[in-house]
């Protein structure tokens, strides 16, 4: 029996424990979430590096992220051949692709230009790692694609089967409640970008039929960084070349023996030399000072080219349409447009977990620089009241994570009616439903009894709805229930300032 | 015998008479029980055994609907969802006079998950053998003709084929319909966009009880809403009267409960179109009205 290498039982379990956090981010009966799939990105030294030069602060959340980094600096790049649930699935299918040439122009020093100008437009504030982050990748393509189409692919079946059966389907039950408690998503949602998502995803495994581990060695900028931090690394490998003998490690190694010398920032330290290396030759001993010149930085000329890259790239993105910004409206918390920009990494979980699929990947809203970044749709879906997940599974907490009393102040924007539109206004019909549906306690939407005469001139009282200003959070319900078809009556908007709401006191009965 | 005395004998068993006749109507008068007190489990039997038990209403072997309220994303003491002693209690009685199933589900307005955990309907029902919590499927909706308004609408299935129905509503304030009680609970079991409805909508609810008759309305007044209804959330707007109201008739039922917030019955539009639908009695004078 083929005796499985401790690296990929690593690889196996956290791509196991990946696709259980993932499935885990999302509401399934209490409020909090003490476990999400941004455990991933929080340990994404890419992740830290970008939101430490695009706002110059540091957060504990990005705790694991320095202690991978840390490790790196010690082991090598460890994370690539142990840990990245991409890299695992690459592992896992690559077998069965067929290989033919390496391409060349992806060598050398391409790896550092997306990487260098994608950390040096960080430092200009804007921070756009989230787009080729891998494992921002990965779960974009889990919750934007895959999940969404298995979810509806087993929704539809079980559908389909009460078509066929009908109420004795109820039979079955007991065991879709099963997959429908722990697997499913609750709801078939379908995204925006969702092709994108799955192209990128597929291009990646397309990839592969040049080489082994292709995006990873020669693309991946969170491979590129931890391979410039391993060249550091307390313990290199020995033999450093192949020995002019055997050769056997070039066959044997995913990533960097496709030349004489190990490139030490390309070795994943999954020790499948070691292994499988007849001889027993290959060693990973504690050797600190030894070559370090062999490390490979990049020269000067890169570092300036990618810094002046990254400048233009901050400004080439930063273009945005006027007319879309009046309805950019941000996850519940977020107050400020820019730190939102520089803290997300696009990586869809506050989508995924949202309780009544209000958000949505931006895709022109906000302009190239805000692509993926999560945007309220109030017709689609409305914020919830007393929930606080997206909050909570924000790796980078630029969607704060807030108890819920805060959050039930938090303001996305403001409700406008339209009176061409509205019911009462348009038509004289009687409706509120808005205001029945508005959360706050004390209602952000009432209405005032008129007397009015109808078509036929004969007088009834109608409720007129209008927004209290002060009490409004935005969260887009009235806007979600407004029974008209298509346009809404009332609609959502952003507003400037998004400080919360004053805390609610009691409150003088309105009678 | 003096003229005198006929005439009191007379008098007095005119008196008599007109008792008897009272009595002898009563049969047919609709009744309304009213049940008080603080274990809500316990108020709630009294109200049913006040009108002769669960036993009347489920057979053995029957499938049973119970209908609460669990539309919004509220706790118990907010008074915006039926409260889940309430609905435990009839569904424990159900239980124990033989049905098969019972059934408990309602088309929520927030996420119907947090509705069904924050409302305590879950904990509530748990570890009762037989019965069955489920959110809404959509696929169990069917169409169904409503007369009275000539419209189409599509009406939950297990609703409509439950050998017996009991409608649980809370009793709140609703501000487009006044009040919302039994009547207006039925929205629960509607498919489709109800906000559409809220031109016509006591129409529309007439239509819908004549086509899904309530077999038993319980509505639970332990504690009401009496502004910034349906939803409240504000405590000041609660007020607790550990009341239980049951009924067979669904407009006596509402139009009693109307009273426990000062008003008429005749102002709630919904109440007023059920009863000349014909489907209860709305004049609190021809109602007969027990304590238990």
């Amino acid at each position: 029996m083929k005796q499985i290498r401790a690296a990929r039982l690593s690889q196996l379990l956290f791509l196991l424990i990946f696709v259980a956090l993932f499935i885990q981010t999302e509401y399934r009966g209490s409020d909090e979430i003490s476990l999400a799939v941004n455990s991933f990105l929080r340990a994404d030294p890419l992740v830290l590096t970008t939101y430490v030069l695009a706002t110059r602060t540091f957060t504990l959340l990005l705790l694991p992220a320095l202690l991978v980094l840390a490790f790196t600096l010690l082991l090598g790049r460890f994370f690539c051949g142990w840990l990245c649930p991409l890299g695992t699935i690459l592992d896992l299918i690559t077998a069965r692709i067929k290989k033919t040439a390496p391409r060349q122009f992806l060598k050398g020093n391409f790896k550092y230009w997306l990487l260098l100008p994608l950390l040096a437009a960080a430092l200009f504030n804007m921070n756009l790692a989230g787009l080729l982050d891998p494992i921002s990748i990965l779960i974009r393509v889990f919750t934007f694609f895959l999940y969404p189409l298995f979810g509806n692919a087993v929704r539809q079946g079980w559908i389909g089967l009460y078509r066929l059966l009908g109420d004795n389907r109820d039979f079955l039950e007991p065991g879709y409640g099963l997959l429908r408690d722990y697997l499913l998503p609750f709801r078939e949602t379908f995204y925006p970008l969702a092709f994108l998502s799955a192209l990128v995803f597929l291009g990646i495994v397309f990839l592969e039929r040049y080489e082994r581990r292709n995006w990873c060695r020669n693309l991946c900028p969170l491979g590129t960084l931890l391979g410039i931090a391993g060249s550091f690394s307390l313990f290199k490998r020995l033999p450093a070349r192949l020995c002019p003998d055997c050769g056997a490690c070039a066959a044997l190694c995913p990533t960097s023996f496709d030349r004489e010398i190990l490139n030490e920032a390309e070795c994943i330290r999954c020790l499948a030399c070691r292994r499988g290396c007849s001889r027993e030759l290959v060693a990973f001993p504690f050797a600190p000072s030894a070559n370090l010149d062999q490390t490979h930085l990049p020269e000067r000329r890169l570092l300036l080219g990618g810094l002046v890259s990254g400048f233009f790239l901050s400004g080439l993105f930063r273009f945005r349409f006027p007319g879309e910004n009046e309805r950019l409206l941000r996850p519940p918390g977020v107050t400020e447009e820019k730190e939102f920009l520089q803290k997300c990494v696009r990586c869809g979980e506050c989508m995924k977990v949202c309780l009544k699929n209000a958000l949505y990947p931006a895709v022109h809203q906000a302009g190239l620089e805000g692509i993926y970044t999560p945007v309220v749709i109030p017709r689609l879906g409305y914020c919830e009241y007393n929930c606080t997940l997206c909050g909570q599974v924000c790796p980078t907490s630029a969607i704060p994570s807030l108890p819920v009393r805060e959050k039930k102040r938090a303001v996305i924007g403001k409700a406008v009616f339209d009176k061409n539109h509205c019911l009462p206004y348009a038509r004289k019909t009687n409706c509120i439903v808005c205001e029945e549906h508005c959360p706050i306690p004390q209602k952000a939407i009432r209405s005032e009894a008129t007397e009015e005469r109808d078509s036929s001139g004969k007088k009834f009282v109608l409720k007129k709805p209008y927004v209290v200003n002060e009490l409004c959070t935005g969260c887009g319900i009235c806007e979600h229930v407004c029974p008209l078809e298509g346009k809404a009556g009332v609609e959502v908007f952003v507003v400037k300032d998004r400080t919360p709401l004053a805390e609610p006191g009691p409150s003088p009965s309105p009678q | 015998m003096k003229r005198r005395l006929f005439l009191r004998i007379l008098g007095l068993s005119s008196l008599f008479y007109r008792w008897s006749l009272q009595d002898l109507a009563a049969a047919d008068r609709p009744l309304v029980a009213v049940a008080d007190g603080k274990g809500y489990a316990q108020v709630t039997r009294n109200a049913i055994a006040a009108l002769g038990g669960m036993k009347r209403f489920v057979k053995p072997g029957d499938v049973v609907v119970v209908k609460p309220n669990i539309g919004w994303d509220r706790s118990p003491e907010q008074a915006a969802n039926t409260h889940p002693l309430v609905v435990r209690a009839i569904a424990e009685e159900a239980l124990r006079a033989g049905a098969k199933k019972v059934k408990v589900f309602d088309r929520s307005c927030n996420d119907e998950r947090r509705c069904y955990a924050n409302s305590g309907i879950i904990d509530g029902l748990a570890g009762l053998k037989g019965l069955e919590l489920k959110h809404i499927e959509p696929e169990r909706f069917k169409k169904a003709h409503l007369s009275g308004t000539g419209k189409e609408w599509e009406l939950y299935g297990e609703a409509m084929s439950a050998d017996v129905f009991i409608n649980v509503p809370i009793a709140k304030h609703h501000e487009l319909t006044g009040l919302t009680l039994a009547i207006k609970n039925m929205m629960g079991i509607m498919g489709g966009n109800r906000g559409g409805i809220h031109g016509n909508i006591e129409n529309i609810l007439a239509d819908v009880n004549t086509l899904r008759r309530s077999n038993l309305v319980v509505i639970d007044a332990t504690r009401i809403l009496v502004a910034h209804g349906p939803q409240g959330g504000a405590p000041e707007d609660v007020r607790v009267l550990n009341k239980v109201i049951a009924s067979t008739d669904i407009v006596a039922a509402d139009a009693y409960a109307t009273t426990l917030f000062g008003l008429k019955p005749e102002a709630i539009t919904t109440t007023v179109a059920a009863y000349k639908r014909g489907l209860g009695e709305i004049n609190l004078n021809k109602i007969t009205i027990v304590k238990a």
